[in-house]
């Protein structure tokens, strides 16, 4: 809760947690072991992997975007580093305890 | 850096190479920080600049350092870079610094 | 002494891991509530409670603070060993320098004054005695010195010195951790091959040496950049301590480089036993106002520094508040103190020095950014974490073969690491419920809730001590659930306790929007619940958590 910056700062660093979180699903997704957590025993192409590090990547990307029109870029590159660590623990948690919570986010990845 | 006959891990093997690593380390640090920042200064730059550049990297230096003792194969020549080296690099500083002021 | 690369990163993790861990873990922890310590302030000292203030009026309201200042006791009684002539009474010192300090989140001012020692032995040296105050800037008001600041009053200096004073070993110890915590996290990945796929990897229902391994792996990898940085930043900061090669060796190279600081920027080093008499400090900070503004950066004062006290060589320092940026403090503007003019403007940092304040900066936290602050509390406490599954994953490992040749090694590992990890928490609870339960007129208060917090984390060790017989049998120790339950039990206290001595409750302090409290008291509740749930788990898994140990320990 950044108390005391602009609503619409406040949304921005919003919206760029919730990137980044889902930019590290779709690269935890990438990995056969979470990939079953969440679709079971589907196999996944080598193509769709690959598509998953790409959308995963452009993400995170994305995120260190946003992060950088809020603050100072010293300010802001630290604000993405540590966003990445909290949002990889929550992919993590997530995919220890409720992995089905993640299958929106591949649902568009027909069975291979 | 594979030891296909290791020596036998015994009290006085790791006492030795836990002093190497901390205090081995530090006089090679110590020599390092002060040859460098002496250095620097013969150089022309300004000693605040010298002082800051250099303990930024040092600290790096140690955590190499440190490793590196335990990964060598040779107890001895951990010995010799970083106490021997240390030693030598201090005695370098000083010798440096008097001829500057 | 080792077969291999991976095998020799494996030994030093392990044991340097192992030995150092348990300072390690307290570092951290205590780190961790640094980022929030003047909120902690805040809970502690109920008449604190108000809103943060800009540096008030030096002319009207420093100045007199500062000449009631007077020099801290045990300094002025250890400095009779500085000085070839039997010493003035304390109130007789004159005050040679005054600072101010003030950030965004406190409301209270810490202030100081640096006392000048007369016939000293050494005369380079800095001969100082020193005193501080913290005054409410609203009215000058002293804040009694036995009302604890906690957080940055204890908490936050036992994270970089374990209050251990003596000869600084507390500092030395410290440092030799952070030491080991850049090796523990080089060698820790030099042993696991494949990272990437440990990141996300975390199986609690597997055995308990499986499920604490992922876990460890996991808080170690993911916050890994903010595990390097923040261990590499504190030894930078303490670079001084550490390697004092300015005023050792190389002391010649910096007392020449004073020289030409002096002459470049006409602030006089000594000052010229000539009495004078300050001008009006209000217009200085007007005018370092108007300069930060003319250079497009705005900003409020953060620190202020007057240099040699009444002589004709006064100076006045006037320094910015970073609380846009990472850097601390800067854009220093300096005033002749008996004219008013400007002497000399910190000049725009060079490379050297910007990547200086970056790093010791992201460490010091002056900055304003109540995500990013939370984010660190999240990082810190993931690296509680790693240290403390850390120990689980080294015990759980050996406790079958230790149990059956009668060693004690990792029952005793484990007693302590109950005794560090849930010990300091329950200790640090124990210590915010006595601050409640203490009356506000106490008389040397702040020893007495000293004595509470080093006293519990005692107890706690005893306890630990006493609890871990089922190890023995390779068994859990129910030392873990029972501190976890402990930890619930005192954080709703604490909660409670803040509520009857003071009104402030939850509902009160989100209502009026005050979060320094409302914000400690939702953590300790969060908190509360999850040792709650931990404790639970603990005790009403262990049947079954054995029977699984057994199944896992009969593939191995």
């Amino acid at each position: 809760m950044p108390v005391g910056l602009p609503m619409n700062e406040r949304l921005l660093l919003g919206i760029a947690l919730a990137v980044t979180i889902t930019g590290l699903c779709w690269l935890a997704l990438s990995l056969d072991a979470h990939w079953r957590q969440v679709r079971g025993p589907q196999r996944l192409k080598p193509a769709n992997v690959k598509l998953l590090r790409a959308l995963g990547a452009a993400a995170l990307a994305l995120s260190l975007g946003i992060c950088l029109r809020v603050d100072h870029p010293s300010m802001a590159s630290l604000v993405w580093v540590m966003a990445l660590a909290a949002s990889a623990m929550i992919v993590a948690f997530t995919l220890s305890w409720r992995p089905r919570w993640l299958a929106p986010l591949v649902i568009w990845i027909r069975p291979g | 850096m594979t030891s296909p006959h290791p020596s036998p891990i015994t009290a006085r093997v790791v006492v030795s190479r836990v002093a190497a690593s901390t205090l081995g380390g530090y006089a090679f640090c110590w020599g390092l920080s002060t040859l460098s920042m002496s250095s620097l200064v013969a150089l022309g730059m300004d000693f605040d600049e010298a002082y800051t550049l250099v303990m930024l990297i040092v600290f790096l230096v140690f955590l190499t350092a440190f490793c590196w003792a335990f990964a060598a194969r040779s107890l001895r020549a951990v010995w010799l870079v970083l106490a021997g080296g240390g030693g030598a690099m201090t005695v370098a500083a000083w010798l440096l610094t008097r001829s500057l002021v | 002494m080792f077969s291999s690369f991976r095998h020799s990163m494996t030994w030093l993790h392990t044991w340097f891991g192992l030995v150092l861990g348990y300072v390690l873990v307290v570092v951290f922890f205590f780190g961790s509530l640094s980022v929030f310590d003047r909120e902690i302030d805040r809970w502690a000292i109920p008449s604190s409670r108000f809103e943060a203030q800009p540096m008030p009026s030096f002319d009207r309201l420093l100045e007199p603070a500062f000449r009631s200042i007077l020099p801290d006791e045990a300094e002025y009684e250890a400095a009779d060993a500085l000085v070839t002539q039997p010493l003035p009474p304390r109130e007789q010192l004159e005050p040679e320098e005054w600072w101010a300090y003030t950030t965004h989140r406190d409301p209270v001012l810490g202030i100081g004054a640096g006392f000048g020692l007369p016939h000293p032995k050494d005369p380079e040296a800095h001969n100082h005695v020193h005193g501080s105050m913290t005054i409410d800037p609203r009215s000058g008001k002293v804040i009694p010195s036995d009302q604890l600041a906690l957080g940055s009053g204890f908490f936050y200096p036992l994270h970089y010195s374990l209050h251990i004073e003596w000869l600084g070993l507390g500092y030395w110890i410290v440092g030799l951790a952070a030491l080991v915590m850049l090796a523990a996290l080089v060698s820790g990945v030099v042993m696991h091959r494949k990272v990437f796929r440990e990141l996300f990897r975390f199986r609690p229902q597997k055995r308990t040496q499986r499920s604490a391994l992922d876990l460890h792996n996991l808080t170690g990898i993911v916050a890994l950049p903010f595990h390097f940085m923040f261990a590499l930043s504190g030894l930078v900061i303490f670079s001084g301590i550490y390697l004092p090669v300015a005023d050792t060796m190389l002391k010649p190279l910096h007392d020449a480089h004073e020289k030409e600081e002096e002459a470049q920027t006409g602030l006089p080093h000594d000052a010229a036993g000539v009495p004078a008499k300050l001008v009006s400090v209000d217009a200085m900070v007007a005018e370092a106002q108007r300069r930060w503004a003319a250079r497009d950066m705005a900003g409020d004062v953060g620190f202020l520094v007057v240099n040699h006290v009444d002589d004709a060589n006064l100076t006045v320092s006037v320094y910015r508040a970073g609380t846009d940026r990472i850097a601390s403090v800067g854009e220093g503007v300096h005033f002749k103190g008996t004219t008013g003019e400007v002497l000399h403007e910190d000049p725009p940092q060079t490379q050297v020095s910007s990547v200086n304040e970056f790093v010791t900066g992201l460490h010091l936290q002056h900055f304003k950014h109540w995500l990013l602050r939370w984010f660190y509390f999240v990082g810190g406490l993931a690296g509680c974490a790693c240290i403390a599954t850390g120990f689980i994953f080294f015990v759980e490992k050996r406790k079958r073969q230790h149990a059956a040749s009668g060693a004690g090694g990792s029952r005793w590992v484990d007693a302590l690491a109950v005794a560090t990890v849930t010990g300091m928490v329950v200790a640090t609870l124990a210590m915010l419920v006595a601050n409640r339960l203490l009356s506000e007129d106490l008389a040397g208060r702040d020893g007495w809730e000293k004595t509470a917090f080093w006293g519990t984390w005692l107890l706690a060790f005893f306890h630990a001590a006493l609890r871990t017989t089922p190890m023995r049998e390779a068994r859990r120790s129910p030392a873990w659930s029972e501190q976890c339950a402990l930890i619930a039990v005192l954080a709703v206290c604490a909660v409670l306790l803040n509520w009857i001595s003071t009104g402030d409750h939850l509902l009160r302090t989100i209502g009026a929007g005050y979060w320094p409290v409302a914000g400690i008291d939702l953590t300790l509740l969060v908190g509360a619940v999850m040792a709650a749930l931990t404790a639970r788990r603990l005790w009403s898994s262990t049947p079954r958590q054995i029977a699984i140990d057994a199944r896992g320990a009969a593939y191995e």
